[in-house]
């Protein structure tokens, strides 16, 4: 299978010369396929964001290759601002990037800069908009006239209007209150569906990444500490605990229970989930000790 | 990474310079960078060379940290050199070609010009160096205090350098934040002449502005919950106290000036 | 009563300035509020909901268009009471970078002290005593922009506790953090009112955190809508949704438990009390 990222021996450095020197990312080795929504999880300083910049080119790797459908996205250094185009990456707080006098200008900027004619843009713009639930008077008003969680989407829409090949979201519910943060991963997983983008969403929240993603890729110390499915990834919740990350409320209440000799399984992930699995062991009695 | 940038030039350290009250330092660089002028000759000059260097040494500030003081001024240093080698016509004719005249006066003067940029440069960063850029503010708080006087607000003057300093870091993250995503989102930063480069700023410098702005309104609630109200009734933790060693430093500064002196009159000028 | 509150809002209302009044909703509107020394109490609340506001009008910042306010008694539309409030009730914001006054880590803590006119000597006991409090001792040399973000918010915290105060409040100071700062201020709050009786009001919309408090207050259009022990409300999982909140994971397990028919012991706020719950059930099914 052809994939749409991937990575060969990717290395990181920054302060390369000095006595800061340090290795943020160590020969990674990853394949993202097309259509995938992968969560890329681990503790601030992992390296997980300077991974995600190395996607796009915002950072060159030290050595290593990063290759955007087969080719290396920096054998044509010219070229590099394609590679944005076809892979956003939407930074976290992504609302302190904006600037335009109007939302709908601001989420035209990425368009503009791909030189398409102004019919095509005000297409993206309100397809865009649409995505990220915005309205007409959304689009006609002043950015800084959004509420934080309007805001948030606007910016989010800039990138979207990109029509990138891959999208990658940084944190995109950090600082938000609970149904600001539903209506993101809502929208998010509804435009995957939608268009079959392949995304990529870096989080803290176990939660967030427990509801939506399809595989999860686990970065520690600059190394890939884990790749697999949401099932696979959470089960191991004893090692996520051991590297400083944590697990959703019920993994780690099953994985518990598991410990202390209950006949429960340690996969679980989703309050829905754990209570049919408990409903019917309660109803059976295979739960005992 | 740029999260590791340091403030100023500090160079921690518990030496005995590092521990001078940092009025004293303020008071005796300004009293060095003069005498540094009044260095006549090659013995006077030497004698400042030797007292620059040994309090360099006390203050076990490495060489490598010193040149790099005097590394971003090379340039200035040669540039003013080379002008006085060209201009000065007086002396001994040693080369002469085209309309260039080199005479023997001329060298001396652009050695001693040189040899003087260089020793302003490094007794103005020991100061730099053994003295923390919130001591350094500090100090000229109470030394410019008598400016009070005269209605000048010191100690506004003062918090807003010690508010600049702390936040420098702060917003070339924020650049560095701002300019990655424009460019994630295809703005072209690197390419084009001065005038499409400078509208390519745009998109940075509104997002920038905001924020500053919404960070100076956060920090001025932020200082207001803690009681700040200008320097009405404000006390210091640091508290700033003259000690023998200041009286020492000031009489070795004293020795150095009559040395100087002295070499001026009594020793007649070799070349 | 024969102990001073150590907040009181009574009727407040209040609404951002702003050209036309007659569109902007007030963000509180007649809200009664009592929270006495000592307590650890958390304000949930979706954005915009006012929880947030009430943090400065409780520290004299912003002024009630109606209604009272009193800290420890004193009223806070007095500006003379001003400084003696702050001195009592410290704050704690959002964005740690935006707080940090100095460019070393204790001469930031000492700033409030220094304000309050304390004499050097003191100072100096205080910004020890208060960054140990918080464990930065260790970071007291150092620049505050090469902290983590959970440290900044410790250093912010101690530049309270030099202040001596009898309250702190923290006005979503998790939000920008990870899930590792969050602990180590939620740890660090917790510890300073169980030993030292520092009365918490704590503002987030982190679930997980306002489980841990021993009274949660819910805001919705600007009035307090819930006021329970966190048992309580969080037990009342349709409600919270309604209101644009959440409740932690187990909680919603055991409600789900309890919704088909399980005979659950009550609610769980978290994993501790779920496992010991289900270990039960479990053993007894």
């Amino acid at each position: 299978m052809a994939y749409v990222l991937q990575t060969e021996d990717l290395t990181c450095i920054y302060g390369e010369g000095t006595p800061l020197r340090t290795v943020a990312l160590d020969k990674i080795n990853i394949g993202i396929e097309q259509g995938e929504l992968l969560a890329v999880i681990g503790q601030t300083g992992s390296g997980k964001s300077s991974l995600i910049q190395h996607f796009n080119g915002i950072l060159r790797p030290a050595s290593g290759r990063v290759l955007l459908n087969g080719r290396d996205i920096w054998a044509d250094k010219k070229n590099i601002r394609q590679v944005r185009f076809q892979v956003g990456l939407c930074f976290q707080y992504p609302e302190y990037q904006l600037f335009e006098e109007t939302v709908a200008k601001d989420i035209a900027f990425g368009p503009r800069n791909m030189g398409l004619s102004d019919a095509e843009i005000d297409d993206r713009v309100h397809e865009a908009a649409r995505y990220v639930g915005l309205t007409q008077a959304h689009l006609d008003a002043s950015p800084f006239d959004l509420s934080g969680g309007e805001k948030r989407r606007a910016a989010i829409a800039g990138v979207i209007a990109m029509r990138p090949q891959v999208l990658i979201l940084d944190e995109p519910t950090a600082g938000l209150d609970p149904s600001g943060r539903d209506t993101i991963l809502g929208f998010i997983r509804a435009y995957r569906q939608e268009t079959g983008a392949t995304v990529i969403i870096v989080s803290h929240s176990m939660e967030d990444v427990a509801a939506i993603a399809t595989r999860v890729l686990v970065v520690h110390q600059g190394k890939i500490a884990m790749s697999g499915t949401v099932e696979e990834v959470f089960s191991r919740a004893d090692e996520l605990v051991a590297i400083g990350l944590n697990v959703p409320q019920v993994t780690r209440v099953f994985t518990e229970l598991n410990r202390r000799g209950f006949h429960v399984p340690k996969n679980v992930y989703t309050v829905e989930q754990a209570g049919n699995i408990l409903l019917q062991l309660l109803h059976t009695g295979e739960g005992k000790a | 990474m740029i999260k590791d940038i340091t403030l100023g030039q500090f160079f921690p350290g518990r030496s005995i310079v590092h521990r001078l009250d940092p009025r004293t330092k303020v008071l005796l660089t300004m009293a060095l960078i003069v005498v540094v002028f009044f260095c006549q000759n090659i013995f006077s000059l030497l004698l400042m060379i030797v007292f620059v260097a040994a309090v360099n040494l006390i203050s076990h500030i490495p060489l490598r940290v010193v040149m790099k003081s005097v590394k971003p001024i090379l340039i200035i240093v040669i540039f003013t050199a080379v002008l006085n080698l060209l201009y000065t016509d007086d002396g001994r004719v040693l080369i002469s070609f085209w309309i260039i005249k080199i005479t023997d006066q001329g060298i001396e003067t652009a050695v001693f010009m040189a040899i003087r940029i260089m020793l302003l440069i490094i007794a103005s960063s020991l100061l730099t160096y053994t003295t923390s850029p919130t001591q350094l503010t500090d100090a000229l708080e109470r030394l410019m205090s008598p400016l009070k006087a005269i209605k000048v607000p010191v100690h506004s003057i003062a918090m807003m350098m010690t508010i600049a300093l702390r936040f420098i870091p702060t917003l070339v993250e924020e650049i560095e934040r701002i300019m990655n995503a424009q460019k994630a989102r295809g703005a072209d930063m690197e390419s084009g002449n001065l005038i499409k480069r400078a509208k390519a700023l745009v998109p940075v410098l509104i997002p920038l502005f905001i924020s500053s702005f919404r960070r100076a309104g956060d920090l001025a609630f932020a200082m207001e919950c803690r009681c700040y109200d200008g320097d009405h009734g404000r006390t210091r933790m640091q508290t700033m106290k003259f000690a023998w060693r200041d009286l020492g430093a000031l009489a070795a500064v004293c020795i150095l000036i009559a040395g100087i002196i002295l070499l001026n009159i009594f020793v007649p000028d070799l070349i | 009563m024969n102990e001073k509150a150590m907040i009181e809002f009574r009727n407040v209302t209040f609404r951002y300035p702003s050209e036309d009044t007659e569109e902007t909703r007030p963000v509180l509107q007649g809200l009664d509020l009592t929270i006495r020394p000592g307590e650890f109490v958390a304000i949930l609340g979706r954005n915009g909901s006012g929880k947030s506001t009430i943090a400065k009008l409780a520290n004299g910042i912003l002024e009630p268009d109606e209604g009272e306010i009193s800290i420890l008694g004193l009223d806070s539309a007095r500006e003379e009471n001003h400084r003696e409030i702050r001195r009592n009730c410290g704050l704690v914001f959002q964005n740690p970078d935006n707080q940090i006054v100095a460019t070393i880590v204790e001469e930031d803590v000492a700033f409030g002290p220094e304000n309050l006119g304390v004499p050097p000597w003191e100072i100096r006991e205080r910004v020890d005593a208060a960054l140990r409090a918080v464990g930065m001792y260790e970071y007291r040399r150092r620049e505050p922009h090469k902290l983590s973000g959970g440290q900044k918010q410790r250093v912010a915290i101690a530049g309270i506790l030099a202040m001596d105060p009898r309250c702190i409040i923290l006005d979503e100071a998790t939000a920008m953090l990870d899930p590792h700062g969050r602990r180590e201020v939620m740890e660090t709050v917790r510890r300073l009112n169980r030993e030292r009786g520092i009365t918490i009001v704590y503002i987030t919309h982190f679930m997980e955190e306002a489980a841990e408090a021993d009274r949660v207050i819910v805001m919705d259009g600007g009035r307090a809508v819930m006021d329970d022990d966190p048992h309580t409300v969080f037990s009342q999982i349709d409600r919270m949704k309604e209101l644009g909140l959440d409740v932690p994971q187990v909680s919603e397990l055991m409600a789900y438990l309890g919704r088909h028919g399980v005979r659950t012991n009550g609610a769980v706020l978290n994993a501790e009390e779920c496992i010991e719950s289900l270990s039960q059930l479990l053993e007894e099914a």
